[in-house]
């Protein structure tokens, strides 16, 4: 509350300048972030949902493996997550 | 451990002091609701930065240390004590299921077997009854069919006997008219040509004229 | 202008002591031992003659879900021995990321990097030393950094690359997804929570109504934590199974 306070303030020093700019960083690392599992997740489970609709009897198989490809793909999401926390909060 | 205390002013620090951490809390100049914040925790290091807080994603050596304990001794109480108990458990009621499963198939083989001899024997009664059915009825045939000849036989004798006798009764009507007709016939050609003619000649001829007569 | 007073990040990550050296997340993990212990202990205790009822069938379920869904679908056959391990490990992290959403506790224990660090840490060590016993030092690390079926020339590319994401990404990704899934969670509940509280309480009457809209999401989120939670502890035991299984079973 009181680094809100801070940054409302008219007086800038060097280091509110850099805090500023870590608050600003952090939405950009995290949005840019998201892209790109966003389509990639997209991408994957439509796939799995054509494959399961296509073999009905694999689905099980599918949904493993697919859980799996969600899990590898949306860590590079939550690591730009990370960093939006480290960047706003260290 | 120690921890740093930063209190700033507009950016500027203006004081930092080194507490131990048990008096922390006393310190924290939030207010103490449930779970509360500590405004400052334990950091290692004394920062002259201007964040007071410590790293909100940096672990904590008390929270590492009771999550591996809690977890070690989960791991040790399930892998040897309950997790084998319960496996076993699982493992025995599934054999036994799969010998009941077993058990049931060898009654059901058997209860299959008992219904093939069942039929076949069916099918061997059957097979005598329509054999008997088959013989009562070749005999009820023959017996029929004997009675009927038996019978046709006294009707074709009736009958032969009847026509016998009819033709018999014909031959000796046409003898007795025959007869009638020569007599007739030589005294007729008698009268005619005054002699008397010769009887086997008059008999040829009326023969003739009834065969003509009979043929016409 | 309305504006919303965000707590200052740690007041809703770091928990004071109850007493020296034990905090919620402490607390936490220790009911999740205590609480699957009874699970277990009340289900051992059951006859286990007869067809499974209540708190017997959850277990045996869990333990199936464990075998059929985790074990056999990474390891196959051999690896049923890690059943107990990975069963350990599920019952763990769920039992940690489901108090997010609990009343009163409304932590998540896996939201603090202590918990997921450790356990991915644990896991690391476990897979490379799987590996080392099962293939040898020697076979562990020509299988794992020089994979077969690659032209010699790209093993210069091939191995750096193999050992940062065998080595390295793996356990820190292990241990950075669980926790940034649940410390997102959390963050997002507070959020909408905070936002639904303020605006419940706006001056503005008008604004009163409108406050709705973020307690439906707060509802909607929290049914969704209830989904993750469960998903995260299944996907952690998955890679764990993965990983062990893959230094089992080096692929030919």
């Amino acid at each position: 509350m009181e680094a809100i306070a801070r940054l409302v303030a008219a007086e800038i020093t060097p280091a509110e300048l850099k805090n500023n700019a870590a608050a600003a960083s952090a939405g950009y690392a995290y949005g840019l972030a998201a892209i790109g599992p966003g389509i990639g997740i997209g991408y994957l489970v439509g796939k799995s949902v054509e494959a399961m609709a296509r073999q009905p009897e694999a689905a099980g198989m599918v949904r493993t493996t697919m859980f799996l490809g969600i899990a590898f793909t949306e860590a590079l999401a939550l690591i730009g997550f990370v960093v939006f926390i480290l960047l706003k909060f260290a | 451990m120690p921890t740093a205390i930063v209190t700033q002013s507009n950016g500027h620090v203006v004081q930092i002091r080194l507490v131990p951490s048990e008096s922390t809390e006393d310190t924290v100049v939030e207010s103490a609701e449930e779970g509360t914040p500590m405004a400052a925790a334990s950091s290692g290091e004394a920062t002259t930065e201007v964040k007071t807080a410590p790293n909100p994603i940096a672990p904590e050596t008390k929270e590492l240390a009771w999550a591996a304990g809690s977890f070690l001794v989960l791991f040790v109480i399930l892998r040897y004590f309950l997790f084998p108990k319960l496996k076993k458990g699982m493992d025995a009621r599934y054999a036994d299921i799969r010998s009941d499963i077993e058990g049931a198939d060898q009654v059901k083989l058997s209860a299959q077997s008992d219904v093939a001899e069942y039929e076949k024997a069916l099918a061997a009664a059957r097979a005598e009854a329509s054999a008997r059915i088959d013989a009562a009825r070749q005999t009820v045939d023959n017996e029929r069919t004997a009675q009927l000849a038996q019978v046709n036989a006294r009707i074709a004798a009736a009958r032969a006997e009847a026509d016998q006798q009819t033709s018999a009764a014909r031959a000796a009507a046409q003898g007795e008219v025959a007869a009638a007709v020569a007599q007739v016939a030589s005294k007729a050609a008698e009268l005619a040509s005054g002699r008397t003619p010769d009887a086997a000649t008059v008999q040829a001829a009326v023969a003739a004229a009834m065969q003509s007569a009979g043929s016409r | 202008m309305i504006a919303l007073d965000f707590p200052e990040i740690n007041s809703i990550l770091r928990w004071k002591d109850i007493f020296p050296g034990f905090n919620k997340i402490a607390l936490i993990a220790v009911l999740a031992v205590v609480i699957s212990t009874l699970i277990f202990l009340l289900a051992v205790r059951q006859d286990h003659k007869e067809a499974p009822r209540g708190i017997r069938n959850f277990a045996e379920t869990i333990v199936e879900f464990i075998e059929n869904g985790v074990v056999m679908q990474t390891m196959g056959k051999d690896g049923l021995a890690w059943t107990p391990f990975l069963l350990t490990m599920f019952m763990f992290i769920y039992l940690c990321n489901v108090p997010g959403i609990i009343p009163f506790f409304q932590m998540p224990a896996t939201a603090r990097m202590a918990v997921p660090l450790f356990l991915a840490l644990m896991v690391w060590v476990i897979y490379n030393v799987t590996g080392i016993k099962h293939q040898g030092v020697g076979g562990y690390f020509k299988s794992t950094l020089f994979p077969p079926g690659v032209p010699k020339a790209l093993y210069i590319l091939v191995t750096p690359i193999e050992f940062i994401s065998a080595i390295i990404v793996r356990p820190f990704s292990l241990a950075v997804r669980l926790f940034a899934n649940m410390m997102a969670g959390h963050i997002l509940l507070v959020t909408f929570a905070l936002l639904s509280e303020a605006l419940f309480q706006a001056k503005d009457k008008v604004l009163i109504p409108v406050g709705i809209l973020p307690f439906f999401m707060l509802i909607f989120l929290t049914s969704f934590e209830v989904l993750v939670a469960f998903l995260q502890a299944y996907i952690f035991a998955m890679l764990t199974a993965v990983y062990i299984g893959g230094a089992t079973h080096p692929e030919h």
